[in-house]
């Protein structure tokens, strides 16, 4: 912690004013006073002292999910910390959500801190308050418009690592595990069949050692890059697990964990494998924290996933499923599009994935569009996928490359209107894929579509 | 019909891949040669119709001029006998001069064309891109770390009409030269001009072709027409 200056305790005093102001007009006070305390004092984030013991989590996707698994368990088992679930991951997020829990003078008054974090804004954070515990879920390509590649990003990361900070690491993404290699560190993965391999994915991140260049040889991929591979010609390659899923029982919903304090089953969160490496990060990160299996096993058993990625409901006999797939992120776009293909029942999509900032003034960059895995979704279970919003040609066009029959399509121009296309007599679940900023018009889509539903297909 | 893609397991960012997915999808019986690192190139021994090579990694982009070096003077030839050659994204930058890192350090490139380009890691650069060719009107996105330079860029592409061309001071983008093609756009760049594609088949010796989903292509085209003439749209 750096030493402060009056500029400090004057910035500190006028961000708690400005927190109560906002709190008081009913404005959610997440980022805002983080960033008016970097405007006032330059990386603020410096003078406050650490927690005595700093999470940081950060990755390309599952690093919201598990941050609320963990909050969530925390909370549970009654443990005193402090996260930024409410606020952003940036650090004007960092701050506002350290700021209720430090006094004037910038002293902690919380033992434990777990704080989401961007990846790409880690040189704004790490440097200034330097984590004790750093966990990575994967590193994937995401936005090229912001993050450019997997490759990039783990040069950022790595270039920001303090030396004393332990890694927790997924033991199976070959970009993301050797981060910060000379630090301590700690590995979770899966450690048996999965029952949802794809190892047919557009998209590979890595697929050449980075130490020599020679291709590696993969024993497994379960999706993407992610699985068990081992360079020919070198030393790189997948390490041991220290926290590993030994088994998975979707049908009777849980899986077996392994970790240095004992085994023990869990209950499942989701059928997917991205919930399965979600819930064994969670895992690594509570026994690091110190909790007891029992308190694990006791989170689980009432874990649920947020109702702003995944939620379902039965109406009228048939499943109506609001589903995240972030627009930009062509692998959790693809992901979501392999845990459809393989879900039980005749399907019909609907899409509302236009970018909304795009939309508003520009003309969107669709490349993410045309990298994800439309292939998934040429299945027999799939009956009819409705395209709504202005890049509807160009989803249909990548669908069609895609091998979809166009008689399965139907397009429209505004993406609220998506559930008028529905067929409802063609399938027993209806997912309503959607962007985070289109969150709005997903929940207009699933209205009007429960209104079909109820009424018998008439409005 | 031989398409050949180059190093394929890295030259694949910014959806690059669909480029020669969507040309399968018009060309079922070419044969599509994908030629990974260890291999010896098809252009080597086998007349090839078009060579791709799209965006890729810095580090990709290292590995691969240290490679294709070795073949510099069989593509020189190549670019001269009128084959086509499309390289998308980054790609450009290894037929220029060199790459400069921003520490001043640079990676020599393959020498063809009288430009380099610099990289600027902790700045990256998005824009919209409209401009012609012939009588095409092409479009496309542009999303890098790099601009280009040169004190003379020979062999322009495209005349930019909006959005930014091989550097902000530049109002032309890309280097044609015969029947080489290479451009920062990305998007995929067939893809979005399918007018370009088109033109692209006839060069590869294609007679009349017809594109693939063509009354689809060309409406997602016209509406993308629309928005980036509109006035009102932000290309950064």
């Amino acid at each position: 912690m750096k030493k402060k200056g009056i500029r400090f305790y004057f910035t500190i005093i006028t961000i708690r004013i400005a927190s109560k102001l906002m709190k008081l007009m009913g404005k959610n006070a997440t980022h805002l006073p983080g960033w008016i305390a970097n405007k006032m004092c330059p990386n603020f984030l410096q003078y406050m002292e650490k927690p005595e013991k700093l999470f940081y989590i950060t990755g390309t996707n599952g690093k919201t999910t598990v941050s609320n698994i963990i909050a969530d368990a925390l909370k549970l088992n009654g443990y005193d910390f402090v996260n930024n679930a409410e606020g952003s991951n940036l650090n004007s997020g960092i701050i506002t959500a350290l700021l209720p829990r430090t006094t004037n003078g910038g002293k902690s008054k919380c033992k434990l801190a777990i704080m989401e974090v961007d990846e790409r804004y880690s040189p704004k954070i790490f440097p200034y308050m330097a984590p004790d515990y750093l966990v990575c879920t994967n590193l994937f390509r995401d936005s090229c418009k912001r993050n450019g590649h997997a490759e990039f990003i783990r040069d950022i990361l790595d270039s920001q690592i303090p030396a004393h900070t332990k890694m927790i690491l997924n033991g199976e993404d070959l970009i993301s595990n050797h981060l910060a290699w000379g630090n301590d560190r700690t590995y979770f993965g899966i450690n048996c069949e999965d029952g949802h391999s794809t190892p047919d994915n557009i998209i590979k991140d890595i697929v050449a050692c980075p130490k020599c260049g020679s291709k590696l040889d993969f024993e497994y991929i379960r999706y993407h890059h992610i699985g068990k591979g081992n360079c020919p010609n070198c030393d790189f390659g997948s390490p041991e697990l220290d926290y590993k899923v030994n088994a998975i029982d979707y049908d009777k919903g849980y899986c077996t964990v392994e970790t240095p304090k004992g085994s023990y089953d869990l209950k499942l969160i989701g059928n997917n494998v991205t919930d399965i490496y979600n819930m064994i990060t969670a895992v690594a990160i509570l026994t690091e924290i110190g909790l007891s299996n029992e308190e694990i096993i006791k989170s689980f058993d009432v874990a649920k996933l947020e109702a702003t990625r995944f939620a379902s409901e039965m109406v009228c006999g048939k499943e109506v499923i609001m589903q995240l797939a972030k627009g930009q992120n062509p692998i959790a776009c693809s992901r979501v599009c392999d845990f459809i293909r393989h879900e039980k029942g005749d399907k019909v999509i609907l899409l509302v994935e236009d970018d909304y900032y795009a939309m508003k003034d520009s003309s969107e960059n669709i490349q993410w569009i045309f990298d994800i895995d439309w292939e998934f979704l040429k299945d027999d279970s799939i009956k009819q996928i409705v395209i709504g919003g202005v890049r509807h040609k160009d989803f249909e066009l990548r669908l069609l490359m895609a091998g979809i029959e166009p008689s399965k399509m139907v397009c429209c121009e505004h993406e609220v209107d998506v559930a008028k296309y529905a067929d409802l007599s063609l399938g027993e679940k209806f997912y309503i894929l959607y962007n985070v900023y289109t969150i709005d018009d997903a929940n207009v889509v699933h209205d009007s579509l429960v209104e079909l539903l109820k009424n018998g297909g008439n409005v | 019909m031989i398409i050949e893609v180059l190093y394929p397991e890295f030259c694949n960012l910014y959806a690059e891949t669909s480029n020669t997915r969507y040309l399968q999808c018009c060309l079922p019986e070419a044969e599509f040669v994908f030629t990974e690192y260890n291999d010896e190139p098809a252009f080597l021994t086998k007349k090839v119709n078009l060579i791709y090579l799209g965006a890729m990694t810095e580090h990709s982009q290292e590995m691969i001029i240290k490679k294709l070096m070795q073949y510099k003077d069989r593509i020189i030839e190549l670019i001269e006998e009128d084959v086509p050659i499309l390289a998308t994204g980054n790609a450009l930058e290894l037929f220029g001069e060199y790459i400069q890192n921003e520490d001043g350090s640079k990676v020599e490139a393959l020498g063809i064309f009288n430009y380099w380009a610099k990289r600027d890691m902790m700045n990256r650069f998005n824009c919209l891109m409209m401009g012609k060719f012939e009588d095409m009107t092409i479009l496309g996105f542009k999303t890098q770390f790099t601009f280009a330079y040169s004190d003379d860029f020979k062999y322009p592409f495209i005349d930019v009409e909006k959005g930014t061309g091989m550097n902000p001071d530049c109002n032309t983008e890309g280097v044609r030269y015969h029947n080489f093609y290479g451009t920062y756009l990305v998007g995929p760049f067939l893809v979005l001009n399918p007018h370009f594609t088109e033109y692209l088949l006839k060069k590869m010796g294609v007679d009349n072709p017809s594109l693939a989903f063509s009354d689809v292509i060309y409406e997602a085209y016209d509406r993308r027409l629309k928005e980036f003439i509109n006035p009102e749209t932000k290309y950064y």
